[in-house]
């Protein structure tokens, strides 16, 4: 086994576009074996649960690889993984169907981030209303590891967001990814400044803490006394209240680590000329992201990069006009599929770009001996498999990472039986480490792990 | 007994006539064809202290049926970013800078104040509430002059006189209602502890008002009604609740002590006293800067910001000039809505307000500059009121073509609350480029496209035909008389009324029966925060029939609404 030497250009190499930095250096050094496969003390390397999202699906003749297992080939929207050397850091999961569908857009996003039927709050303009029935995925993972104090961290999660267009729906469901259930959202930081200022802000001065804490115990106290007022309703959503400011309580206490602040971005990165600095700003959002890991900030982060059905205008596509919702509808279709709709499929493999920016941040920050990426599992998705049908059918699916060598990369896993997407879901649960015997709900219930995806 | 169904009193009954979409068009709660009880509420209500009389049937044959009046259950309403801004505003003074990092409205129907009704406080939303208030308070207990302003003393220990009377001062302000013996008690605790943390009773207060703007009290409007022995049925909001939700709806803001005060006294158990500080919160300009925000809500104008337009052929569009076509919007409605006259000359007042960026798109002649100012439409020009208006046409159109679609669905759905259902399923909804050699207006091709095939007619032909009238105003709202090289065809008919022009049909929406109803359809959600139940169509039918009888003024609308059953009273039980 390699001796693990944590080298500080390493880890400093690409942050905040490659300039040198005066960051501190993850936790990890001082506490790992000789090995440096596990900490000093026995306990494995933590592992990471995310999510990495865009909106409007893909182009399907330009998405499903040649061939399956491991002798694949890409197509040409996955090729900038390919291009940034992380065949072997994913396996592409197709075929797989959303078997909860009634809405294109509502039941994909349902469908993918809780294996269940979105709750519909109501009917309005021409279209639904939703919210997610239960808690996503990242949050069902986020109860695992925060029920137990040898994996508990000082953020239950951190979500992030790069492209500013929200979906134009009303309901939680379209407007936001994570959620702790039904229109409880965890909306997402499309700051990076703010982001960055959240997450490695200055601490607070010892005066400071003890008053802060005298606060957030009046305040949880108002939360339960009032809570024996109101509606069975009412005290759900006080308790999540409650939950939040426990959280806010115990980062209090928490030793704030060996992790320092890496440079400031430079501000929020705002539109420039009109036009929405996207690739900056994902840019910017990975490292922070990558660095919030490294550090051991929290073990469950989602990147939304789009909302579903976002009106993203991909401004560097020559052509672009409008939103990629509105794209998808109506760059007209041609008789060949490997043509037609030039625009939407220079789009979404501009965001594949993105997506491998992002991978390729995890795999170049060490982590032990390997890196954030081999110690991660992520699922990589959208709501929906074509924009221009509004499919839910052939969903795309990444499984990305190594989950600490538990999840196969490089690896073309198709059904031919049009699969539950939740396969996938469960999937990823058992490579990280989850005990869940099942993932979903209903006819989106799973308990059918993809074996050839595990090692 | 049942009775003729009085077509006129309706709100929706002209939904009948567009029945061929597809037999939907029209549903809606209140619209019911099989009511067990004929009733009437029978406002106005004398002494206030029992919800209108709900259980005597009025025998006044020709009137649609209505189920009882039952309120909807009390809950909590978190505070929009709007309300939390002008909150801490009013409480910390006007020069408090208000921290832009909070989470973004949830907006339910249309309104942020349905979505604050079912969401929470997430792990997120709590650190940004936390690090606000320590913000804002700081801002002010920084500088001894904004202290002193605020506190009124100088505490010499945290649990002093000083410290106690501010506490209870600021706490009845900011939780809407005196504080209760043991929060008072809680909250010198805080204030003893971060006073010992620091060796500075100054900085206990600092931490009691931080401490309590992150409180579930403040955050949420917290309404659970009370029981009134003479109405068994249901719960009356307690006078410290109306006042809340009167401030709020009128100001988007935490009560005044006025009206505290008169919560205090009682006052506001009754539908008079409620009618009473309604006149004097609507008199008040915060009543005309929230209620004005209210029309851009419901016009949905924070959608003109996203959207993108063709910069080839909308060289003007920018950011500026939809910063411009809002505050246009939002002056015209400010200057109608307002005095004595009819709400909905809104849609054909003449008078609008002018800045460079609209002279330009709207080819004004003169010298203008970034002030907003007065100007009157000549008698001929194509403009009037807020239908003809960049903001509306601009948020109703396509980056690259004006919707009729999008402009008539508007003005059916929202104006007149005639609902349209969704496309089917699996059709192409993509609208096929012109057929090479073929000089068509876009019109035409909807005419093709949209009102020919059955299936798409159905409804199209609710929605186009109306947006048709509008068709002189491209998709940022600049007139034009050719489309596509062709003369603009903008004549059409909305039930029953024919037009030419869109200030034509702007007037027939101004005089369609179905729009009163719908506008106080629409307040009526905001300002309750949910979609009424069929149980409440009995309210807001008398809230319209006031307004209407007295001359759609705004005021009245406002009044009638606040002063109803529905707003008063909350369900038993929850």
């Amino acid at each position: 086994m390699r001796r693990f030497r944590l080298d500080r250009r390493t880890v400093l190499k690409g942050l905040f576009g490659g300039a040198v930095v005066g960051v501190a250096l993850p936790t990890l050094e001082c506490m790992l074996d000789v090995n440096g496969e596990a900490l000093a003390q026995g306990r494995p390397l933590p592992k990471r649960f995310g999510i990495w999202f865009w909106g409007n699906g893909v182009r399907r003749a330009h998405w499903t690889p040649n061939g399956t297992g491991p002798g694949w080939t890409p197509r040409g929207e996955m090729q900038p993984l390919i291009d940034a050397g992380l065949r072997d850091w994913f396996s592409p999961v197709t075929g797989c169907e959303i078997k909860t569908a009634t809405h294109p857009h509502h039941s994909g996003m349902s469908g993918i981030l809780t294996g269940a039927r979105y709750h519909q709050l109501g009917t309005t303009r021409d279209t639904i209303v939703t919210t997610l029935p239960r808690q996503s995925i990242d949050q069902y993972v986020a109860d695992h590891v925060m029920n137990d104090p040898m994996t508990r961290t000082a953020y239950r999660s951190i979500e992030a967001g790069v492209c500013r267009f929200h979906g134009t729906d009303e309901g939680t469901t379209f407007q936001h990814l994570s959620h702790n259930g039904p229109n409880n959202p965890n909306q997402s930081e499309y700051n990076p400044l703010t982001l960055f200022n959240r997450l490695f802000g200055m601490g607070s001065a010892s005066q400071e803490a003890v008053a802060r804490q005298s606060v957030l115990t009046a305040v949880q106290a108002e939360i339960r006394a009032l809570q024996g007022r109101v509606s069975a309703t009412d005290r759900t959503r006080l308790e999540q209240h409650f939950a939040s400011v426990r959280a806010i309580e115990q980062r209090l206490g928490a030793p704030s680590g060996a992790c320092a602040a890496p440079m400031r971005p430079l501000d929020g990165y705002p539109d420039m000329m009109g036009q929405e600095q996207i690739e900056q700003k994902n840019r910017v959002m990975s490292d922070i992201m990558a660095l919030a890991l490294a550090c051991d900030l929290t073990r469950v982060f989602s990147v939304q990069f789009s909302t579903c059905g976002a009106g993203t205008v991909f401004w560097m596509v020559p052509g672009f006009r409008s939103g990629m919702h509105q794209t998808c509808h109506d760059e007209r279709a041609s008789a060949d599929p490997a043509t037609q709709q030039p625009m939407v499929h220079a789009a979404t493999t501009f965001t594949m770009r993105q997506l491998a920016y992002f991978l390729g941040r995890l795999r170049d920050t060490p982590d032990g001996a390997n890196n954030v990426l081999h110690n991660s599992a992520i699922l990589c998705t959208s709501e929906l498999s074509e924009g221009y049908n509004h499919t839910n059918d052939e969903f795309p699916i990444l499984l990305a990472g190594r989950a600490g060598g538990r999840l196969r990369g490089g690896v073309h896993w198709r059904s031919g039986t049009r699969d539950n997407t939740s396969r996938a879901l469960i999937t990823l649960l058992r490579a990280f480490g989850h005990p869940a015997a099942s993932y979903g709900v209903g006819p989106g219930e799973s308990n059918a792990v993809i074996g050839e995806l595990l090692a | 007994m049942r009775t003729t169904v009085r077509r006129s009193l309706l709100p929706l009954g002209a939904a009948l006539a567009l029945a061929a979409c597809e037999g939907r068009l029209g549903s809606r709660p209140g619209d019911n064809t099989n009511p067990a009880v004929r009733t009437d509420s029978g406002t106005p209500v004398g002494d206030g202290a029992a919800p209108s009389d709900a259980a005597t049937p009025t025998p006044d044959a020709g009137e649609p049926m209505f189920p009882p009046f039952a309120p909807q259950a009390a809950t909590l309403h978190r505070l929009t970013r709007a309300q939390f801004r002008n909150s801490v505003r009013e409480l910390l003074g006007a020069a408090v800078n208000i921290p832009t990092d909070l989470e973004l409205d949830t907006q339910l129907y249309g309104f942020a104040t349905v979505g604050a009704a079912s969401i929470t406080v997430s792990p997120r939303a709590a650190e940004q509430f936390e690090a606000a208030s320590y913000n804002v308070t700081a801002q002010v207990f920084n500088n001894p002059a904004r202290r002193m302003a605020l506190v009124g003393c100088a505490p010499s220990a945290a649990d002093d006189a000083c410290a106690r009377g501010f506490i209870a001062r600021f706490g009845r302000r900011a939780w809407r209602r005196p504080l209760e013996m043991a929060e008072t008690e809680r909250w010198v605790g805080v204030s003893r502890a971060a006073a010992g943390a620091y060796r500075d009773p100054n900085k206990g207060l600092e931490y009691v008002v931080a401490g309590m703007l992150q409180a579930p009290q403040f955050l949420f409007r917290v309404e659970r009604g009370e029981s009134v022995p003479s109405i068994p049925t249901m719960r009356r909001y307690t006078g410290y609740e109306m006042a809340a939700r009167l401030s709020f709806l009128l100001w988007s803001s935490t009560p005044d002590d006025a009206l505290l005060d008169a919560a205090g006294r009682g006052e506001l158990d009754t539908a008079e006293g409620v009618r009473a500080q309604v006149r004097r919160l609507f008199a008040d300009p915060r009543a005309r800067t929230t209620l004005t925000a209210f029309f851009s809500e419901y016009f949905k104008l924070d959608r003109i910001g996203p959207q993108t337009r063709d910069r080839m052929l909308y060289p003007l569009y920018s950011p500026a000039l939809v910063a411009s076509m809002i505050q246009e919007f939002e002056r015209i409605v400010g200057e109608t809505a307002f005095g004595d006259g009819d709400l909905r000359d809104i849609f054909t007042t003449r008078t609008t307000f002018i800045d460079n960026n609209l002279a330009r798109l709207y080819g004004i002649p003169g010298t203008f500059d970034a002030t907003f100012r007065r100007y009157d439409w000549p008698a001929n020009a194509p403009r009037a009121g807020v239908l003809t208006t960049a903001a509306f046409l601009t948020n109703n159109a396509h980056p690259v073509t004006t919707s009729p679609t999008h402009r008539g669905k508007f003005i059916r759905q929202f104006l007149l609350c005639q609902p349209i259902p969704p496309p089917p399923a699996g059709v192409t909804t993509d609208i096929p480029p012109p057929m090479p050699g073929v000089v068509q207006t876009f019109r035409q091709r909807l005419e093709t496209l949209h009102l020919q095939p059955p299936a798409c007619a159905a409804c199209h032909t609710a929605m186009d035909p109306v947006g048709f009238g509008l068709e002189h105003y491209d998709a940022i709202g600049a007139y034009r008389t050719t489309d596509n090289t062709l003369p603009v065809d903008a004549r059409g008919s909305l039930d029953g009324v024919d037009f030419r022009s869109g200030r034509e049909l702007a007037e027939a929406v101004r005089n369609h029966r179905l729009l009163p109803g719908c506008i106080v359809r629409n307040m009526y959600r905001h300002a309750t925060g949910h979609v009424e139940a069929e149980s409440e169509a009995i309210v807001i039918r008398d809230v319209e029939r006031a307004f209407s009888t007295q001359g759609y003024q705004f005021r009245v609308l406002i009044e009638a609404l606040a002063a109803s059953d529905g707003f008063r009273f909350a369900a038993n039980g929850g």
